[in-house]
Order: structure tokens, then C-alpha cells, then sequence
């Protein structure tokens, strides 16, 4: 009697319709289909080339510049959607920040310094994402309605500390009158420059910087891991101990922290600290996620197909611009490219 | 001789390129219960896809009533007749019993307008055919428990006129004091002359409801005989093709002197009744190299015992656990695998695998922390490790990077069990660790306790397969309602006592 | 504590109201301000502030923001039409959301008897007292003429940034400044959406900026807008070449931006507040007042940074 037959070696079936043919198998790549969109997107721009403007640079550098913003948001919030989560008060936060910024740098009878202003900043944004990652970890709270309680209050508390008007380089005085401060600080004017030859936003860079530390900590880091595992199957995560509220409270608060950092962009952008900024923001970075191949179901996306998502949409409103396309038009447009380009994503999966 | 219902000729299909099924004859007769036999991947999913008109564009022809069919849906095939009882019940859980019999096909006294009055008076009528006369029809779907809901299933099949059941594992979902319960309905509606075409992996099922069998193997059509003439034997042989001397390996004596794991007065306080207990005040001890056996019925608390002692119900579990004679009671999964206790889970789709993450990010996943260093993943270590669970369990996969939920159930499962092995257990929970896995597969983990209990793991086995049970456990505790009523020796065990100890007695 | 909470409230309203009897004869003035939420409505506040503190000794203001809702807007018009009617009431200003649902109120109260001035926003009767607002066709007007004496003979191609093309507001600043370039040889050469807000107008404009090699001014419907476009002509290093010209002059904002010398010039749509508020104490001291007024703008450049009144306001009665 021969108990222990060696099962392993019987020949290997094929494990359902896995394997395909090279071409298709290309196809089947998310990163491909979301190029895809992106080359549709160029291919519009190089025949509505607005007088041969779509092909200088400087075309290029000011969507560059334009995206920046909202990349930095949609990186944070390819983060959250991963973890099958949402996080709607990305704009709101972005109002929030901005205008701490412009208050503690230009509207304070003592300015406070570059260094602190940023630090501070980057600390609001991270406790608002890690109190919307406590809620949605600790008490079950649906990501929607905890993200979107923390849109409204966000924009409250923007308003409040702000006044609700903006904030500029107008010191105002309770009685109503105001006075200027001439010179505005160095740290904006570097946010606002460019660098490599006058080429590159220096938003832009640090919009790089933002989806390198999201690639990192999504491929590199163990939190990347557990952010995926939780997106695809939560209580088989916290059954193979993943760490469930730790890591929610990370992923939203590092969402918050990137949302930080948008708003400081905004502010020194416009060179302001408008409340209103940032209204709608949540909408288009979802967009951008999506249109880049990342599940809103969770567990699946990549920073990566974030960054051509960005640039798609990026594109899309630049060749918009560039053709001083009417605001209806741009509209029917961009939700006609949304619904596209996420037709070539969820012509994928059978 | 009667009529047939279903016929299949030369049928074979492929996905680009890949041939998964190949030159089938297969009929079905009114009247009858035709098993589907075959290892996971055989190719009988796809076949009753083909019929049930999932799978367009297949080779060879199909019959329904004898007459030529091609579906182009399912709805198609439904409206043919054909009616698939799910595995995942296809029901809405918060619609009550009539609505959802009636779905889409509501009876309608005016086009804009159905007839509440009729649909009831026809649901009783349908339900009362299946033992359930009493049920109260206004009840969200969800309340019921699987097995009534099961059947509000088949009254919708039934309600659909449809005359050919396809049930693909019914039982795999409900205890197993209903299973006789569904047998008779099964019988009742043989004997009505409908057909039936059952799938199942217990090979006790398929005696006790079969009239023939066909078996499949790696997509080809290996026979189809009537059950009285396939005896088990032959029929594992055709299965795995090749002869299995038995469907369980030799249980080997590997328990050691040295109690691994402790319980004492384990209780786990039930969250929906204050004052009553899932598990009530249990306690047993489990040596090196020992496979302790659970046996108990739906409900009996096992499976909750099992998470328990994994932490899983965190501080609503009380009393003491000792690994190694050390103290501890795990607060959570995560401070349990370090503390060496590892649990399978029985579900694998809802609580198991992360469908869209790689064999090897599966594998990884509950030892994460031992390839990284500084939260940053070493993923060469990682990778080393994946491959070395591959061998061990013979995974049968294409790469490692490929998402789990592209395996079959048995690879699957294995990819599970190494992430557990992954975390080096010295307890080892398994709860229904075979459950739609197929034969060869089943061998495999079988073979595989055996050997981690010679290295002196202790491991706690759940099974609702009886002979399963008996085969692999060395002792067998029965519990009922959260409490021990029987603990037995392997050599004492039979499956009446089993039974018996599980109904309370 | 709840009880001794509601007495200490009881005290202060009755201090409240017998410390204004004993007083001589306030008029108490309510204001019904549909959204505080806009720059230009909170300076309008500002104003409104300044105006009524010039009388401090014989009006006073209640004030009530309906914050962008049309419903809460209308409860609060009811909640002054109770007031007058218990007599705590002498006169209401509102500025309406919109016109449609807010007629049939608005003259409710006034055939009760309650003196309304409606500010900025028309409603579709005339049962009101008076209407002041500002008339955004005779700003870009204006702007229109301001471009075409400074410009006109150079052939001059300019941007103009639109607030949004579907709004009326937009629309009758665009046709004003149409019609006050015509007959130059002044042309516009990309006209385009920035839906009034900053960080779009800048998008625009860069657009427009990597188009045209030569832009000569650049007309915006709000000064955030002309703001925005100066910060891309400035990244690109053009803003000296290039005329800013903005509406609105917010006095944080598009005056302070002439007088920093970002924007060229600013119109300004007027609050109308020391109208109106002169014309409350015309009433209270028994005289007419007009049916409508139709508000004058003023230029702020770089000659006249404190303002110049442009026409006259237009009186009808």
C-alpha cells in the first residue's frame, strides 16, 4: 500500500482562461488601457492644436502647473480608494490650509515664519485626515459620511478662521479698515517659480515628490500592503492580522497630510488664502483616479495609473482652454471623456 | 424509458486558445439525479454554464426537450426551463419571500399593475410543496436561515415553471441535520419528473441521492454509469485518474508527551442575547503533534470556539489559554499569530483570501512584518518565502504574481494554508480546511497535517465530513449549544455517537 | 441650570426692550442679506455697517443672513413681517436671492404697510418702495470706454475673461464693454469662461499667453480674475506688457490691486449702501423717496486711486 501518492506531479490544468495570447495580454494590462485614453487625449490636442500653441512647451509646463493641485489630491485620494474608502473632504481641506497659510504669513500683525507656518499646516491636514481614518476605523463609520462631515466642517472652519473673505496681504482691523503689507513672503514666491531652466512649476516637482512618497509607502512600505489587503478583503486582513485602524488612521491622515500640502500650493499660487478654494476639488480627483484604472470597489490601483489618470484630465482641460472652448461645451466634454476612458478600463474584466 | 430533458452532444469549449472541455455527451433524464463528478478545474462549471446559456459559442449541440438550442443569455435558458440553484443564493436579502419568488415576473392583472393576492396564494401553495407551509411570507429574505432560504430558491425555480434543476454544492452551505431535509425535497421532485443535475464534492452525497454519475477529468468525459455500478472506489480512481488505495492517508502517531495548548473554562459571550453564550465555559488541552478533533452541528459553537481562541471576538471571549504553558488569551488575530496560533478560516471567499492581491502578497500577508525592516518590505525575502510555501504545497499556479482569485478552490486553499505556515504556528486552527476543495487536493492537506503533527504542531480540526473527522482526528470533542457532551479517542469514535453526542443526547 | 439659564435670558431681552423705550424714537431698520458667504456681500455688510453708524443715535440695524437659502430667506422676510406687525419694526432692506419666489412676500409686506427698499436683485413687481442696485451694462460700459481712450488708434488685441458666458451678470458686462470699444480699432482676440474664480482665470490666461504673442490688455468680469491672469503673465514675464482690468473694486481687492499696481483699473459695482441708508433717513424724516435707483459706478487707475464717479447715479420715481 502506497498511501501518500504524490498528487502534486499530475500535469497542470490550465487555471481558468488566465493565459492568453501576447497582444492581449498587453491589452489586459490596466496601465495600458489607461494610456490608451491618455494617447486618445493627445491625439485630440495635436489636431486642435490652437494655431500650433498644443506643441511649445510652454503648453505643456502650464498644464503641468495647472494639474499640480489637483494630482497632489488625486494621489491622496488613490490612497483612500484603495483601501475601499472615499474621501470627499479633500477640498475643503485644501480651503482649510490655505487659508492658515496666507493668515500666519501675510495677516498676522507678527508674521509667522516660513518653516512653522508650513509645519503647522501639514499638521492640520494630517490630524483632520487621522480623525476621518479614527471614525471610519474605530466606529464603522462609512467613509462617504465621515469624509463628508469633514467636507462640511472643513469649509466651516476655513470660513471662520478666515472670516469668510479672503485672505490677502490686507491686514484688516476689527473696526472694518485695513492696511496692506507690501511685500510678500519669499517661501510664496519660491512656491510660485519655476526651476530646470524656467521649465518646470516647482508645484510640479512637488507634485512628483507627493506620488514618489504615495508609490513608497503603496509598494514599498508594509502599510502599502496592509492598504491593499483591506481594499480587497477586510476581515481577511485583520484575520492575518493586519492592524485595521492603525492603518485606516494612516492612509486618511496621510490623505489629509497631501491635502495639506495642495493647499499650501493653492495659497501660494494665487497668492491668497481664499475659503471658497478647493469647492468641487474631491470630484475632479476622484475623476482622475478612475479615469487612471484605480477600482472604486478597492484593492486594486496604483499611484502609477493615477499619474496618467492626472494627465489625461490634465490634457482634456488644457486643449479645452487652449481652444477657448465655451464652459457648457467643456462640460459635455469632460463627461463624455470620463465615460469613455472608463469604458476602456471596464472592457477588462468580463 | 424517460424522457430526456437535456442532451449534449460533442460539446466542448475554449477560452483563447485554451481548450477547457472537450467532446461531452451528457443527457438528462426526467425523473433523475445526475451527479457531476469531477477535481475542481475538471470542467464542470463550465459545462452547466453551457447550459444554463452563461457560456455562449461552445462546439457540439445542445438539446433541451429535444429540441436544438443556442441560448444567447441566461434569461434565455431560464425561459427554456432551466433553473440554477446557486451557490451564492441569488435572492435579495431585503425583499420578502413573495417578492422575490415573483422578481421579475410578477403576475399582473393589468400591465401597470400585479396581483399581490395572487402572488401569495401561489407562493403558499409552492412552499407548502416544499415543507414550508408556515412561513411567514412578509419576512425580508435575510432573516431566514440558509437552508429555508435555499428552498424559497427552488419555489422560485419551481414558480418558473422551470423543469431542470441545476444545483451546484447545495449542501456546502447548510448543517447537516438539513441535508436529509433537502434530500426529500430533492426525491419529492424526482419523483414529480424533473430533472436534476447536482454537483458536489462529498462523495457520502452522491451515494445517498445519485441515480448515475458522470465523471469529468481536466475537461474530457471520462464515463457516465448509474450509481449502483460506479462503486467509490472506482469512481475516485476515474476522478483523479489514477487509483487513490483510500481518499485519506494513514493517520500516523505523532502525539507527543508535552501539552502545546491549554483551555481552561474558555467562554465567548453571545453579542445579541445578554446572558447566554456561544461557548460555554470549555475546557481541553491539546498536545505536540496531536490533531484534536471538533465535531458539532450549525450552531454548535465550534467554529466561534475556534475564532475565540484566535481572537477574533476580542474581549467578549473569557477564560484562559495556554500555549507552551504560557499564559495568554490572544486580544486579537494580530498578537495570536505572534504569539504562535494561526487560524483557516471556513470561508475562504469572505474572511480567506484578498482576491485581487498576488499568490505571493497572499502568502506574505499575515507575516508581513518578518520580510520588512523598518515597515520597508524585503521583497526578495518575501519572494523566497512564497516559493518555498509553493513547493511545500505543490500550489499549482502559472506565476506567483497572479491574483489568487484566478486558482482553482484547492490552490486557493493551499495558498491559504501557507500564509498560516508562512507564520510558523505551533497551534494550528483549521476550520473546514478541505470544504470545496477537491479530491486530489483534499489528499494533499490531509497528507499535509500529517506531516506538520510530526513536527509537533498541534493542530484543531473542524470538519462537517464525518469521515473526514474520523479518519484524521485523534481525539474528538462534540459540542452542542456551546458546551462539551462528548470527548472520544479515535479508536472509540463512530459517526453515531458523533451524531448523537452533536444532537445532545 | 436649564431654568436659571432661561431666566438670565428672560432679563436680557427685557432689558433689551425697556432699555429701548426709555430712549428717544429708533428706527429700527432690519436687513435681509440673502448670502454673507461672497466677498463682495460681506464688504456690502462692511458698508452697510459704516452707514448706519453715521446715525447711531436714530437707526438700528437688524441684521439677518439667509446664507445662499431661498426657503430660510423667505422665513426670515416673515419673521420681519411679525415684527412690524408687533411693532419692533420700521423699515426692511432686503436683497433677495432670487426674483420669482420672493415677489409675493416682499408685497405682503409692503401692502401691510412696511416701508422695502429691495437692494441689487429686482423682484418681478412693483410693490416695493424703492429698488437700488447697480447696472453691470453701464460698468462695462465703462471698462469699454476707459480701454478704447487708452488704447484706441494702436491696434490693440485684448483678452477678455469671462465670468460665466450663461449668467446675465457676465453678459451685460461683456455687452457693456462691447459696446464702448466700438467704432476703435481695438479687437478681442480670445474670449473665454473663468467662472468669476482665480486659480481658472490664471489657467486661461496662460493659455492664452502661450497663443498670442501679443496681448495689449486683458478685460476680466471680477478683479480675482484679472488677479489670476496678471500671476500668469508675470510667470511668464509679460505683465509689464499688458493693461489689467478688472470689476468689482473690493476695496481689499481690486482697489488695493491699483494701488500695488497689479490691475490697471477696476469699475466698481457698487453696494449702494449710503444710498440707501441716506434714503432710509429721508423716509424717517417724512420726505419722498425715488421708485428706483439705478447706481453709478466709479474707475479706480492709476490717476484717480481713491475713485472717480463715472455718470450719475440714474433716479427714476
Amino acid at each position: 500500500m502506497n498511501p501518500t501518492v504524490p498528487l502534486g506531479n499530475t500535469p497542470s490544468r490550465p487555471e481558468k482562461a488566465t493565459e492568453v495570447s501576447g497582444l492581449t495580454s498587453l491589452f489586459a494590462k490596466p496601465w495600458v488601457r489607461a494610456f490608451m485614453a491618455l494617447i486618445v487625449i493627445l491625439l485630440i490636442g495635436m489636431i486642435f492644436n490652437a494655431n500650433g500653441t498644443f506643441f511649445r512647451w510652454s503648453a505643456h509646463r502650464d498644464m503641468l502647473r495647472q494639474t499640480s493641485v489637483f494630482g497632489i489630491l488625486a494621489t491622496a485620494m488613490t490612497l483612500v480608494v484603495i483601501t475601499g474608502g472615499i474621501d470627499l473632504g479633500v477640498g475643503s481641506i485644501v480651503a482649510a490650509v490655505a487659508v492658515i497659510y496666507s493668515t500666519f504669513l501675510m495677516a498676522l500683525p507678527v508674521p509667522f515664519s516660513a518653516a512653522s507656518t508650513i509645519l503647522f499646516c501639514l499638521a492640520v491636514g494630517a490630524v483632520f485626515g487621522v480623525w476621518n481614518g479614527f471614525l471610519i476605523g474605530k466606529f464603522k463609520f462609512q467613509a462617504f459620511i465621515a469624509t463628508l462631515a469633514m467636507m462640511t466642517f472643513a469649509r466651516g472652519f476655513a470660513k471662520y478662521i478666515s472670516g469668510g473673505r479672503k485672505v490677502m496681504n490686507a491686514i484688516f482691523f476689527p473696526d472694518g479698515t485695513f492696511k496692506y503689507n507690501p511685500v510678500f513672503p519669499e517661501i510664496t514666491d519660491w512656491l510660485n517659480s519655476r526651476i530646470l531652466g524656467n521649465n518646470i512649476a516647482i508645484v510640479t516637482i512637488i507634485m512628483l515628490c507627493c506620488m514618489f512618497i504615495g508609490w513608497v509607502v503603496l509598494s514599498r512600505l508594509v502599510w502599502g500592503r496592509y492598504i491593499y489587503s483591506i481594499g480587497g478583503n477586510e476581515e481577511a486582513a485583520r484575520l492575518s492580522g493586519v492592524p485595521i485602524l492603525a492603518t485606516k488612521m494612516l492612509t486618511y491622515g496621510l490623505s489629509g497630510f497631501f491635502c495639506a500640502v495642495a493647499g499650501i500650493c493653492q495659497a501660494a499660487q494665487e497668492y491668497q488664502g481664499d475659503p471658497e478654494a478647493g469647492t468641487g476639488y474631491e470630484l475632479t480627483a476622484i475623476g482622475m483616479v478612475v479615469i487612471g484604472g484605480t477600482s472604486l470597489a478597492g484593492g486594486r490601483g496604483s499611484i502609477g495609473l493615477t499619474l496618467i489618470g492626472v494627465l489625461t484630465m490634465g490634457y482634456l482641460v488644457k486643449i479645452l482652454s487652449l481652444n477657448a472652448v465655451a464652459e457648457s461645451t467643456r462640460l459635455m466634454v469632460t463627461g463624455a471623456i470620463i465615460v469613455i476612458a472608463v469604458l476602456f478600463q471596464s472592457s477588462r474584466r468580463k | 424509458m424517460a424522457e430526456i430533458l437535456v442532451k449534449l452532444t460533442g460539446v466542448g469549449m475554449t477560452f483563447s486558445g485554451v481548450s477547457v472541455l472537450r467532446g461531452v455527451d451528457f443527457d438528462l433524464r426526467a425523473g433523475e439525479v445526475h451527479v457531476l463528478a469531477g477535481e475542481n478545474g475538471a470542467g464542470k462549471s463550465t459545462l452547466i454554464k453551457i447550459i444554463s446559456g452563461v457560456y455562449t459559442g461552445f462546439e457540439g449541440t445542445l438539446e433541451i426537450f429535444g429540441k436544438n438550442q443556442s441560448f444567447s443569455s441566461p434569461i434565455e435558458a431560464n425561459h427554456a426551463g432551466i433553473s440554477v440553484i446557486h451557490q451564492e443564493m441569488s435572492l435579495i436579502p431585503g425583499m420578502d419571500v413573495v417578492d422575490n419568488i415573483f422578481l421579475g415576473r410578477e403576475i399582473r392583472r393589468f400591465p401597470w399593475r400585479f396581483s399581490r393576492n395572487q402572488e401569495v396564494a401561489r407562493t403558499r401553495e409552492l412552499l407548502a410543496r416544499l415543507n414550508l407551509a408556515d412561513l411567514d411570507l412578509h419576512q425580508p429574505v435575510e432573516e431566514f436561515p440558509m437552508t429555508i432560504r435555499q428552498r424559497i430558491e427552488i419555489a422560485k425555480a419551481l414558480a418558473y415553471q422551470a423543469r431542470i434543476f441545476i444545483m451546484d454544492e447545495p449542501t456546502s452551505a447548510i448543517p447537516e441535520s438539513e441535508v436529509e431535509l433537502l434530500f426529500n425535497i430533492i426525491r419529492d421532485l424526482k419523483s414529480q419528473g424533473f430533472g436534476i443535475i447536482y454537483i458536489t464534492h462529498k462523495m457520502e452525497e452522491i451515494y445517498r441521492i445519485a441515480d448515475r454519475i458522470t465523471v469529468l477529468r481536466n475537461g474530457d468525459m471520462v464515463d457516465t454509469a448509474s450509481a449502483s455500478e460506479l462503486p467509490e472506489r472506482e469512481l475516485v480512481k476515474k476522478m483523479v485518474g489514477r487509483e487513490l488505495s483510500s481518499r485519506f492517508p494513514p493517520r500516523r502517531q505523532t502525539i507527543r508527551k508535552d501539552v502545546r495548548l491549554e483551555v481552561k473554562n474558555f467562554s465567548i459571550a453571545n453579542p445579541d442575547i445578554d446572558g447566554m453564550f456561544l461557548v460555554d465555559n470549555v475546557s481541553f488541552d491539546v498536545h505536540a503533534g496531536e490533531i484534536l478533533g471538533l465535531a458539532g452541528l450549525q450552531g454548535s459553537g465550534n467554529s466561534e470556539l475556534l475564532n475565540g481562541l484566535f481572537g477574533a471576538f476580542g474581549s467578549r471571549a473569557r477564560g484562559q489559554m495556554l500555549v507552551d504553558g504560557v499564559n495568554y488569551l490572544g486580544p486579537n488575530p494580530s498578537k495570536s499569530i505572534r504569539r504562535g496560533v494561526s487560524l483557516l478560516t471556513n470561508d475562504r471567499k469572505a474572511s480567506g483570501i484578498v482576491p485581487e492581491a498576488s499568490v505571493r502578497g497572499n502568502i506574505s500577508l499575515a507575516s508581513l512584518r518578518r520580510f520588512s525592516s523598518y515597515y520597508w518590505i524585503n521583497h526578495r525575502r518575501e519572494d523566497e518565502a512564497a516559493q518555498r510555501q509553493e513547493k511545500s504545497l505543490s500550489i499549482r499556479l502559472h506565476s506567483l504574481a497572479q491574483p489568487i482569485i484566478t486558482l482553482s478552490g484547492g490552490n486557493q486553499q493551499k495558498t491559504l494554508l501557507g500564509r498560516w505556515l508562512e507564520t510558523a504556528p505551533k497551534v494550528l486552527l483549521l476550520d473546514e480546511p478541505t470544504r470545496g476543495v477537491d479530491v486530489g487536493a483534499k489528499f494533499e492537506i490531509y497528507d499535509l497535517m500529517n506531516r506538520l503533527t510530526a513536527d509537533g504542531m498541534a493542530i484543531l480540526l473542524i470538519t462537517s465530513e464525518l469521515p473526514e473527522l474520523l479518519a484524521m482526528a485523534d481525539r474528538i470533542i462534540v459540542l452542542h449549544r456551546g458546551l462539551i457532551t462528548a470527548e472520544m479517542r479515535h479508536d472509540e469514535a463512530t459517526q453515531e455517537k458523533i451524531v448523537h453526542a452533536a444532537m445532545g443526547a | 441650570m436649564k431654568k436659571l439659564c432661561l431666566l438670565l435670558g428672560l432679563l436680557l431681552i427685557g432689558q433689551a426692550v425697556f432699555g429701548l423705550q426709555a430712549g428717544e424714537k429708533k428706527w429700527r431698520v432690519g436687513f435681509s442679506q440673502c448670502n454673507l458667504g461672497e466677498p463682495w456681500r460681506a464688504n456690502m455688510y462692511e458698508d452697510l455697517k459704516r452707514e448706519v453708524a453715521k446715525y447711531a443715535n436714530e437707526i438700528e440695524l437688524i441684521h439677518k443672513d439667509a446664507q445662499n437659502d431661498t426657503s430660510v430667506q423667505q422665513a426670515q422676510i416673515r419673521e420681519f413681517i411679525n415684527d412690524f406687525e408687533a411693532g419692533n419694526l420700521d423699515i426692511l432692506l432686503v436683497s433677495p436671492k432670487e426674483a420669482a419666489p420672493f415677489t409675493p412676500i416682499i408685497g405682503e409686506a409692503f401692502q401691510a404697510g412696511l416701508p422695502v427698499f429691495v437692494i441689487d436683485r429686482e423682484i418681478l413687481s412693483d410693490q416695493y418702495t424703492t429698488f437700488i442696485g447697480g447696472d453691470n451694462t453701464v460698468i462695462g460700459l465703462a471698462a469699454g470706454k476707459w480701454t478704447a481712450e487708452k488704447f484706441n488708434g494702436k491696434g490693440a488685441l485684448g483678452v477678455e475673461l469671462q465670468g460665466l458666458s450663461t449668467v446675465t451678470a457676465a453678459q451685460e458686462r461683456g455687452s457693456g464693454f462691447h459696446e464702448g470699444i466700438k467704432g476703435s480699432d481695438i479687437k478681442i482676440i480670445f474670449q473665454v469662461d473663468m467662472k468669476w474664480l482665480e486659480p481658472d482665470a490664471r489657467q486661461e490666461m496662460e493659455s492664452a499667453l502661450s497663443r498670442f504673442p501679443k496681448i495689449d490688455f486683458v478685460y476680466a468680469h471680477n478683479d480675482p480674475g484679472a488677479h489670476g491672469a496678471y500671476l500668469a503673465a508675470q510667470a511668464v514675464g509679460r505683465e509689464k506688457e499688458i493693461a489689467f482690468l478688472g470689476v468689482d473694486a473690493l476695496p481689499h481687492e481690486g482697489v488695493s490691486y491699483v494701488k500695488q499696481g497689479i490691475l490697471s483699473a477696476t469699475f466698481l459695482y457698487p453696494s449702494g449702501m449710503d444710498l440707501a441708508i441716506e434714503h432710509v433717513m429721508k423716509l424717517k424724516r417724512g420726505e419722498k423717496v425715488p421708485k428706483r435707483i439705478m447706481l453709478a459706478t466709479k474707475a479706480y487707475d492709476k490717476e484717480h486711486p481713491d475713485g472717480v464717479t463715472i455718470g450719475e447715479p440714474v433716479v427714476t420715481w
